[in-house]
C-alpha cells in the first residue's frame, strides 16, 4: 500500500495569494494513499526541506509529491531532500500550483483553488506508479566552442584554455577584435580599446589550448550536452595562410577600392584586405564579391605581387568537423540603422553621423587621423549635437528598450571631442542620464564640469538645414522652452540591436531567442549564462545589450560554468529516458524519423529465440536520448517505455480527475 | 478611359476656383471623367471636430453615402481638409461598425454607408493611379528651368495610419510630379510644417508666424515658386503674403501654384486659362524662368561627369 | 504649489483615456511633442505638460487651459511620438469635455477661435456649405472688429480671389436634421439626455 506525503507551498504569497493552500491541504488529506499533508510558507528553504525529510523517516512515506512552483525551479532541490532521507530521489512528484494556477488565475481564487487540488490530485496518482530510478553516466568530450571573437567571446576562450582546456573559437570575419577593436577610448577610465585589447587578441591566436578558425561560421550542431557534433564552415580566403607572411604588397597593390566596414564605410579598403592593422591573425583575405579577379577573370595583380605564391584563385570554402562537449555563444550586436528617423533628415544630410562613426573618426588609428570632421565639407566641427536614444525607447520607430551604454559612450565622445577640438562646443540631448556602473556617475559629472557640455532634456523633433548648418529643434523641458541648436556635426547615439543572423543561430543550436533577437538565458536571474539547452552558454551583448565589463563578467562566468561541467570524466545524467521493448517492436522506424536528437538507431535481433533469422528493431542511445517523449507517441505498437512518465504513471493521473 | 467620383469641397466655388478649374482640365486631358458626388455638403472642416464628435463623423458621412450612389471605386478630392475628413471617417467607420450605425442614423435618409468607396486626396490620385508615365506623356511644353518648393501641409501624409499615402515627414509624390513635368524639386525641410490652417481668420497671428517660416524656408531653398495641393495653404500662402513680408521686414515673393495648375500648364494648355490673375502674389516672374536653364560652367561638368563616371564604375 | 494628498481613482485620467482611445500613462514626457508642435509656443501649458496635468488629475487646470483650442489637430506631435499616443485625440477629448461640462477660458484668442467655429457651424446648418466671405463678415461682426482684414478684400475681391456668389445646396434641410441627430447622440454620451 502506497504511503504519499504531500506538502503544499505559499511560496510566500505568490500561491498563497490566489490559492487557499490549507483548503489544498484538506483536499489532499481526503485521499486514500495521502499518508501525511501539510503546508508551508517556503517549502523549498531548509526548514520547509526538514519537513519533509522527517515526515519521510516518521511516516513511512514511499513517495512525496510539492505542491509549489514550476519543477524547472525546484525539482532538483526536491529530490535532494528526498535523497538525504535515504529515498529514491524519482520518487517525488511535483504539482506546479504556481505557474499553472495562482499566477494564471488571480482574479478568482475558488477556481484557482480547485485547480490547485486536482493538480495535486493528478501528482498524488502519478506518484503512486512511480519507479525508483538511478542517474546515467555519459562520457564528456572536453573541448568548447566559442562562437564570436569579440572581447566576450575572447575572454571566454582565454578563461577556459587557461584551465588547460581546448577550445575551437569560430569568428565569421577575417580577424578577432569585434566591435570593442574599433573604439578608441573606453569609458569610465579612458583606457585605449587597443591597448587592452589588442595584447589578449594576440593572447588568442599564440594559445595552446585554443584553435582559431577565423573567417568561418558554425552550420550545424548535433548532440546533447558533453557530446556535441560541429560542422563549421571555412570560407575560401584565397590566401594560404600557411605560407603568407602579411607583407602587405598584395593589398597595397589591389586596384579594387571597397568601402571599409572597420572604419564604418568612412574611406576605402582594397579587394584583398586585412580589416585593420592590428588585425589578429594577420593575414588578408580576398572579398570575392569586389575582387574582379574572382568576378570577371580579370587582374591578377595580387598574385603576381606575392613572393610567397600564397594567393589561391582556386580555393574553395571548406566544411569542418569538431566533437566538443559545451557552446559559448558570444556574437554580439548590431549597431541599429537610424533611416526611419525621416524627421532627422537622416540619408538626406551628410553631417548627421552615427556615435560608430564618430568614434572611428576620433580614434588615433581611424580615417580621420583621430579628428572629427563633417562628411559634406571636410571642416573641423565647432557646434556638435549629439543625440541619445536614436532608435532606443521608441516603440514607434525602433527598440523599446533602453540599449545600455550610449549614455556612456555620449558622455566620453563630449570628453573626447573636446580634447580633439579644442574651441568646439557640445550639446546632449537626453531623456534621462543613466550612469548605474562602478565610477559611471563620477564620470559624468567630471566630464560635464571639465568640458562645459550644455545638456538639454528632451527628444530632439526635427532636424533641418540652414546654410551649411544643421538646426537642431527640441524642447528643453527644464526651461520648457523650444530650442534651436545651430549645429556643423549631429552624431546619433544609435541604439543597440540584436545581431540579425540571431534568429538563424538559434535555430541551429536549439536555444530560444526574444522578440528582439536577443538569445533568451535560463533564468533571468539565477541562471544568467545558461540557455535552456544544457552545455550552451552565453556571453555579451548577444543575450541583451551591455558595457565591456558587464560582458567581461558574464564570459569568465561562461567559462566558469564550462570548466564545472568538465570537472569530471563523466556526466550525470536524469534517467528519464525511453527503451525499446523489442518483443513488441515491429521495426517500422517512425521512432527514429522522430527523434530530434537522433538518439534512434537501428539494431537487429533474432525472430524468435534460438532462430537464426533476423528483423530490426530500434535501438535507443541513452547518452544521446533527453526523454522528449516524441518516440513514445509515435509508436504504434506500444514498445516504446519512457522512464518517469510510464503508462501506468499518465493513467493513474487521467483517472485521478 | 479612367471614371472617377469627384468631391470638390466648398473652396472650389470659393477661395481655389482655379484648382478645381484645372483639376477638371487635367483630368480631361489624362482621359479620367470625373463625375461630381450631387448635392454634396460642407465636410464640416476644422469646426466640426473642433466642437462636435457626431457632427465631425456624420458630415463627412452623407458625402460618403451619397458618393456609394455613383458607380465609381475611387473618390479623389482636391482639398487637404476635405481628404482628411472624410478620409478619417472612412477608416474609423470601416473599424467601428457600432459607431458607424450610429452616425448613420443621422443621414439614414439619404442612405446606407457600405464602404464601397476609397478616398484619395487629387495628388494621391494623380500619383498612384494616373502615375507619373502617363503625366510625363501628356507633356508638351516642358517646365524645365523652374525650381519649384513642393509644399505639402500637414494633413496629405498625416496620420500614417490614416492616409496610408506617402512619408508623413518628407513626402516626395508632389516633387515627383513636378519633375515629371520637367520642373527641379528644391530641398525644402519645411514641406510638411502646418501653415496655421484654420487659424487663418481666427488667430492670423499664428498664421503669419507658421506661414512666414514656411516661406522663408522655400525661399532659402533656392525656389522660385512654391506648389502646393491645398486651397487653404495656397490662400494662406498667398493672400497672406503681403503682410507676412511686413512681418518678416524682407521681400519673399514667391507666387503659390496649385500642382494641377503646373500640370495644365505643362500639357500645353493656355495660360489664360489657368486663372493666374486670381493669385495675389503675381506668377510672372517665376514663369518666366521656364526655357531659362542656367548652362553648366564647364568644370563643374567637369567634375561631375567624372563623378557619375566613377559611381558607374562601381 | 500643487498638494497631492490622498486621493481616489483618477477619473480624469480613465476619462480622457476612455473618450481618446489613447493611454496618457504612456507618456513618458521626453517632449518631441512641443518642439514639434507649430503652436506650443502658444499654448498655455504645451501637450508634454497637458499629459502630465492628466496623469496628475488636474482636471480644472487642464479644461481651463488654451492649449486644447490651439491644437491645429495637425498630427505632426502624433507622428513623431516615440510611445505612440495619438495627442490630438487627447486634446479634442478634453476640449470636448471642456465644451460639455461649460469651463470656458475666457481669453480673447480662445474665444474668438470658439466663436469662428460656431459661427462656421451655424453656416453650415443653414446652407450645407461654407461662404468664405460671409464666414470672414460675419466673424468680424461678432467678434466686433468690423476692419480686420478689410485691407485684403479689395484685392482679393477685384481679383475674384473671394467670389461673390455662391452655389447653393438643395437639400440643406437635410443638414438641419442631420444636425439635431447629432446633437441627440452627443447628449447621450455625455449621459445628459432629458
Amino acid at each position: 500500500m502506497a504511503r504519499v506525503g504531500v506538502f503544499v507551498c505559499f511560496c510566500g504569497a505568490n500561491i498563497a495569494d490566489y490559492v487557499d493552500v490549507p483548503q489544498v491541504v484538506e483536499e489532499a488529506k481526503r485521499i486514500r494513499e495521502v499518508k501525511f499533508a501539510i503546508d508551508y510558507k517556503y517549502m523549498c528553504s531548509d526548514p520547509g526541506q526538514q519537513q519533509i525529510r522527517d515526515a519521510i523517516a516518521q511516516h513511512r512515506l514511499t513517495s512525496i509529491v510539492v505542491a509549489a512552483c514550476s519543477p524547472r525551479m525546484h525539482e532538483k532541490t526536491f529530490r535532494k531532500a528526498l535523497s538525504d532521507a535515504g529515498m529514491n530521489p524519482y520518487l517525488l512528484e511535483v504539482a506546479n500550483i504556481r505557474e499553472h494556477s495562482s499566477w494564471v488565475h488571480q482574479k478568482d481564487k475558488k477556481a484557482a483553488t480547485e485547480k490547485a487540488s486536482d493538480l495535486v490530485r493528478m501528482a498524488v496518482a502519478k506518484s503512486i506508479a512511480n519507479e525508483q530510478l538511478h542517474e546515467i553516466s555519459v562520457p564528456v568530450t572536453k573541448r568548447a566552442l566559442v562562437i564570436g571573437g569579440g572581447i566576450a567571446g575572447i575572454q571566454a576562450a582565454l578563461d577556459i584554455a587557461d584551465a588547460r582546456i581546448p577550445v575551437v573559437l569560430v569568428e565569421k570575419s577575417p580577424s578577432i577584435g569585434g566591435k570593442m577593436a574599433q573604439l578608441d577610448e573606453t569609458f569610465p577610465t579612458l583606457d585605449c580599446a587597443q591597448c587592452i585589447l589588442t595584447p589578449k587578441m594576440v593572447d588568442v591566436a599564440s594559445h595552446p589550448y585554443i584553435e582559431l578558425i577565423p573567417y568561418s561560421e558554425v552550420l550545424e550542431l548535433q548532440g546533447f550536452v558533453g557530446n556535441y557534433k560541429v560542422k563549421i564552415k571555412k570560407k575560401a580566403s584565397y590566401v594560404n595562410f600557411k605560407t603568407c607572411t602579411g607583407c602587405g604588397a598584395c593589398w597595397q597593390k589591389c586596384p579594387v577600392k571597397v568601402d571599409n566596414e572597420y572604419n564604418m564605410g568612412i574611406d576605402k579598403r582594397k579587394a584583398i584586405y586585412t580589416p585593420f592593422p592590428q588585425a589578429v591573425p594577420n593575414k588578408p583575405v580576398i572579398d570575392a564579391e569586389h575582387c574582379t579577379m574572382l568576378t570577371k577573370g580579370k587582374c591578377g595583380i595580387c598574385a603576381k605581387v606575392c613572393e610567397k605564391g600564397s594567393i589561391d584563385y582556386q580555393m574553395q570554402d571548406e566544411i569542418i568537423e569538431r566533437e566538443i562537449g559545451a557552446v559559448v555563444v558570444a556574437t554580439g550586436y548590431d549597431m541599429w540603422d537610424p533611416k526611419p528617423y525621416e524627421e532627422y533628415g537622416v540619408g538626406r544630410f551628410k553631417d548627421i553621423i552615427t556615435s560608430l562613426e564618430f568614434e572611428r573618426m576620433v580614434s588615433a588609428n581611424g580615417p580621420t587621423n583621430g579628428l572629427p570632421l563633417r562628411p559634406s565639407d571636410g571642416k573641423v566641427p565647432k557646434n556638435v549635437v549629439f543625440i541619445k536614444c536614436v532608435g532606443s525607447r521608441d516603440e514607434a520607430k525602433g527598440i523599446s528598450y533602453c540599449s545600455k551604454i550610449c549614455c556612456m559612450y555620449t558622455t566620453k565622445h563630449t570628453i573626447l571631442l573636446h580634447h580633439k577640438v579644442h574651441d568646439s562646443h557640445a550639446y546632449v540631448f537626453y531623456m534621462d542620464i543613466r550612469a548605474a556602473g562602478k565610477g559611471y556617475e563620477e564620470f559624468v559629472e567630471k566630464a560635464q564640469v571639465d568640458t562645459g557640455t550644455t545638456y538639454l532634456r528632451g527628444r530632439v523633433s526635427k532636424i533641418y538645414k540652414k546654410g551649411d548648418k544643421l538646426m537642431v529643434r527640441g524642447e528643453d523641458a527644464q526651461i520648457g522652452q523650444v530650442v534651436e541648436v545651430e549645429a556643423d556635426l549631429v552624431v546619433l547615439a544609435t541604439a543597440v540591436s540584436a545581431p540579425k543572423d540571431n534568429p538563424d543561430l538559434a535555430r541551429l543550436l536549439g536555444i530560444s531567442y526574444d522578440k528582439y533577437g536577443y538569445l533568451s538565458e535560463a533564468h533571468p536571474k539565477l541562471r544568467p549564462v545558461e540557455t535552456a539547452k544544457a552545455g550552451i552558454f552565453l556571453a555579451g551583448c548577444t543575450q541583451a545589450p551591455k558595457d565591456i565589463p558587464e560582458t567581461v563578467s558574464q564570459a569568465s562566468a561562461c567559462a566558469a560554468k564550462v570548466c564545472g561541467l568538465f570537472a569530471g570524466d563523466t556526466m550525470k545524467k536524469d534517467p528519464m529516458i525511453s527503451t525499446v521493448n523489442t518483443e513488441y517492436c515491429s521495426g517500422c522506424q517512425n521512432c527514429v524519423k522522430v527523434c530530434p536528437y537522433g538518439a534512434i538507431v537501428t539494431d537487429e535481433v533474432p525472430f524468435g529465440h534460438g532462430s537464426k533469422e533476423l528483423r530490426t528493431v530500434a535501438k535507443i542511445n541513452e547518452g544521446v536520448c533527453q526523454g522528449c517523449g516524441s518516440c513514445v507517441a509515435i509508436c504504434r505498437s506500444t514498445a516504446i517505455n519512457l522512464a518517469g512518465f510510464t503508462d501506468p504513471q499518465i493513467i493513474n493521473e487521467i483517472v485521478s480527475i | 478611359m479612367k471614371k472617377l467620383t469627384y468631391f470638390p469641397g466648398c473652396s472650389a466655388h470659393g477661395t481655389s476656383e482655379e484648382f478645381d478649374k484645372t483639376v477638371k482640365m487635367v483630368m480631361t486631358s489624362l482621359d479620367v471623367q470625373m463625375e461630381e458626388i450631387p448635392d454634396w455638403n460642407c465636410c464640416g472642416a476644422t469646426s466640426a471636430h473642433t466642437m462636435s464628435e457626431s457632427l465631425a463623423y456624420a458630415l463627412p458621412l452623407r458625402n460618403l453615402v451619397l458618393a456609394e450612389k455613383l458607380d465609381n471605386s475611387t473618390m479623389a478630392i482636391p482639398c487637404a481638409s476635405c481628404y482628411q475628413r472624410l478620409k478619417v471617417t472612412k477608416v474609423h467607420m470601416d473599424d467601428n461598425p457600432e459607431l458607424c450605425k450610429e452616425i448613420n442614423s443621422t443621414v439614414v435618409e439619404d442612405g446606407i454607408y457600405q464602404g464601397k468607396v476609397d478616398v484619395k486626396s487629387m495628388l494621391q490620385y494623380c500619383f498612384e493611379d494616373v502615375g507619373l508615365d502617363a503625366i510625363k506623356a501628356k507633356v508638351t511644353k516642358s517646365l524645365a528651368g523652374m525650381k519649384l518648393a513642393c509644399y505639402y501641409g500637414c494633413l496629405l501624409t498625416r496620420p500614417k495610419a490614416i492616409t496610408n499615402f506617402d512619408s508623413p515627414e518628407y513626402p516626395m509624390s508632389m516633387d515627383k510630379i513636378v519633375e515629371a513635368l520637367g520642373a527641379k524639386a528644391t530641398e525644402f525641410d519645411y514641406k510638411t510644417e502646418c501653415c496655421g490652417a484654420s487659424f487663418s481668420i481666427s488667430n492670423t497671428e499664428v498664421v503669419i508666424n507658421l506661414t512666414g517660416q514656411i516661406l522663408e524656408m522655400a525661399k532659402e531653398s533656392g525656389a522660385d515658386a512654391i506648389v502646393v495641393a491645398c486651397p487653404l495653404c495656397q490662400s494662406n500662402l498667398d493672400m497672406r503674403q503681403p503682410d507676412i513680408e511686413k512681418h518678416l521686414g524682407k521681400k519673399i515673393d514667391l507666387p503659390i501654384f496649385y500642382f494641377t495648375q503646373l500640370m495644365a500648364l505643362a500639357f500645353g494648355m493656355p495660360e489664360k486659362d489657368l486663372m493666374f490673375s486670381k493669385h495675389i502674389v503675381p506668377v510672372e516672374g517665376a514663369l518666366a524662368n521656364i526655357g531659362k536653364i542656367v548652362p553648366e560652367p564647364e568644370k563643374v561638368k567637369k567634375t561631375r561627369k567624372a563623378v557619375e563616371a566613377e559611381s558607374e564604375a562601381e | 504649489m500643487i498638494t497631492l494628498g490622498i486621493q481616489g481613482k483618477n477619473t480624469f485620467l480613465s476619462d480622457v483615456n476612455k473618450r481618446s482611445g489613447a493611454n496618457v500613462l504612456e507618456c513618458y514626457q521626453c517632449g518631441k511633442c512641443v518642439g514639434t508642435c507649430p503652436v506650443s509656443g502658444y499654448m498655455d501649458f504645451p501637450p508634454r505638460e497637458i499629459m502630465q496635468m492628466v496623469k496628475l488629475g488636474l482636471k480644472n487646470e487642464t479644461m481651463m487651459a488654451n492649449s486644447t483650442w490651439f491644437c491645429l489637430t495637425c498630427s505632426a506631435c502624433s507622428g513623431r511620438c516615440p510611445r505612440e499616443i495619438e495627442i490630438p485625440s487627447v486634446m479634442e477629448a478634453i476640449r470636448h469635455m471642456a465644451i460639455e461640462e461649460n469651463y470656458i477660458n475666457g481669453s480673447t484668442k480662445v474665444k474668438e477661435i470658439r466663436k469662428f467655429h460656431e459661427i462656421f457651424l451655424d453656416m453650415i446648418k443653414r446652407y450645407g456649405r461654407n461662404y468664405e466671405l460671409r464666414m470672414m463678415a460675419e466673424f468680424n461682426i461678432r467678434t466686433r472688429n468690423l476692419f480686420k482684414d478689410m485691407h485684403l478684400a479689395p484685392k482679393a475681391l477685384l481679383k475674384g480671389k473671394i467670389p461673390l456668389g455662391v452655389k447653393p445646396m438643395k437639400s440643406a434641410k437635410a443638414i438641419q436634421r442631420m444636425y439635431k441627430l447629432a446633437e441627440k447622440l452627443e447628449k447621450k454620451h455625455t449621459g445628459k439626455e432629458a
